[in-house]
């Protein structure tokens, strides 16, 4: 009786690997899409425009395995977002993993602070999450310096409004796209100040 | 069963839906308040877990996920808020992850981040093997001192005979490595397992506990807490 929905679990734990298959690709054929399609609002050097805007994150020194899922998220409608949706509509699988290797090889630049007052919190949480909560240090999947790691993306520099905006939609349910719903289970034990000071924090990595 | 029916299927269309999805709960599964309790008994999962051979450096990447909460030596949190695990048995590894993600051992807070939904079975057994790989750390919380000889007898009447002399636990039989553990934690847990809120303990041991006050066990997990185990386990 249960049989279908143990089969279904059984699925999805198969389905959830850690070690997403090396990017293979040409970041020159990606660059060449990128300067067309991406550069309004990615920015040509890969770290957004200025001033930072939350809709139009940094892409430069992401993992080319993070940026090719992010792209076929968008792709699939596993990641909802209307601009992104129309942006992805007219790339192929090979398109999607040039732009990822384009992005992953440019250099990352340091991110804006607007808040320092917020930084020591931002660290304190970063580094040690809300033990009394059963909140992860960000530092534990992230890395202490934010560059993250082969199964977790890179996220220093990245624009404070942009980490705010995630962690509040991971929290809502509308970005839905992690892995086992990671992110939102521990979205949701955090606190709006939580939020914004850890935002501020990961801005301020280099 | 017609509402066991009705509650998996919900949870499947849950599964399947893309919409708005919710992280999964913790399933609920008979522990030791239910009659029938065997301890030791094995999930299918957990049967195959224990003859897999897990890999040491795959578990190192795997346990990523883990260090957020018990530290990238393992050490987990002297407040006992999370537990020491480095150079815990295998078996023990296997047979407490296995009690969290099918639901005997509660922990809601846990649960998210060690699920089925998250970690595969081929992971548990390497992280597993990274954690019992790695030195115990040898900074742990260790309780006030003040009780110590009681806790000495207590120990030696109670406990030695399972958890050893050295608090060296026993592999074969799922008994922990209590040396090196947290002080805190370890009050947390014998409380738990008195009290009958740890749902997938061994019924011997709440019968060796159950007459116990809080200070004895208070007395009994300082005395644990300085045992130590040589590093090169």
């Amino acid at each position: 009786m249960n049989r279908p929905v143990l089969t279904i679990l059984a699925l999805s734990s198969a389905c959830t690997a850690l070690a997403a298959p090396p990017v293979a690709g040409d970041a020159k054929k990606g660059a060449a899409i990128a300067t067309q399609v991406c550069f309004a609002c990615h920015g040509a050097d890969g770290n957004g425009i200025t001033p930072p805007n939350p809709d139009y994150p940094k892409l430069a020194a992401k993992q080319p395995e993070y940026l090719l899922k992010q792209l076929k998220d968008f792709k699939a409608g596993k990641r909802k977002n209307d601009i992104m949706a129309g942006m992805v509509a007219s790339l192929s699988p090979d398109d999607m993993a040039n732009l990822a290797l384009h992005f992953a090889s440019q250099k990352n630049k340091a991110g804006v602070v607007n808040s320092p007052e917020l930084l020591d919190s931002g660290k304190k949480f970063y580094s040690d999450g809300n033990p009394g909560l059963g909140v992860p240090a960000c530092a534990g999947c992230h890395q202490p310096d934010g560059g993250g790691t082969s199964a977790y993306p890179h996220l220093a520099g990245q624009h404070a409004g942009y980490v705010y905006q995630q962690l509040k939609r991971f929290a809502s349910g509308e970005r839905d796209n992690d892995r086992g719903l990671v992110m939102q289970s521990l979205a949701l034990r955090m606190t709006e100040q939580e939020m914004k000071a850890v935002s501020e924090y990961i801005s301020s990595l280099k | 069963m017609k509402k066991a029916f009705l509650i998996s299927l919900s949870l499947g269309l849950a599964a399947l839906s893309s919409a708005h999805a919710a992280p999964p709960r913790q399933p609920r599964a008979p522990g030791i308040e239910s009659p029938g309790y065997v301890w030791e008994a094995q999930s299918e999962e957990e049967a195959l877990l224990l003859k897999m051979k897990g890999d040491v450096a795959r578990g190192k990447i795997a346990y990523q996920g883990c260090q957020g909460c018990h530290k990238p030596d393992a050490s987990g949190l002297p407040d006992g808020t999370y537990p020491q695990l480095a150079g815990q048995h295998i078996t023990v590894l296997i047979k407490q992850l296995s009690d969290v993600r099918e639901g005997r051992r509660d922990n809601p807070k846990m649960f998210p981040f060690a699920g089925k939904h998250v970690v595969d079975t081929q992971e548990v057994a390497d992280i597993a093997a990274f954690l019992s790989s790695l030195p115990p750390p040898g900074h742990n919380d260790k309780g006030p001192g003040s009780d110590l000889a009681r806790g000495k007898a207590l120990y030696e009447q109670d406990c030695v005979s399972c958890h050893g002399g050295r608090g060296e636990g026993n592999a074969g039989k799922f008994y922990p490595v209590t040396a090196g553990q947290h002080y805190r934690y370890l009050v947390r847990q014998i409380v738990a397992i008195r009290d009958g809120s740890r749902r997938n303990a061994n019924p011997k041991m709440v019968r060796v506990v159950k007459d116990y006050s809080t200070s004895d066990i208070g007395a009994v997990a300082d005395y644990m807490s300085r045992m130590s185990l040589p590093a090169e386990k």
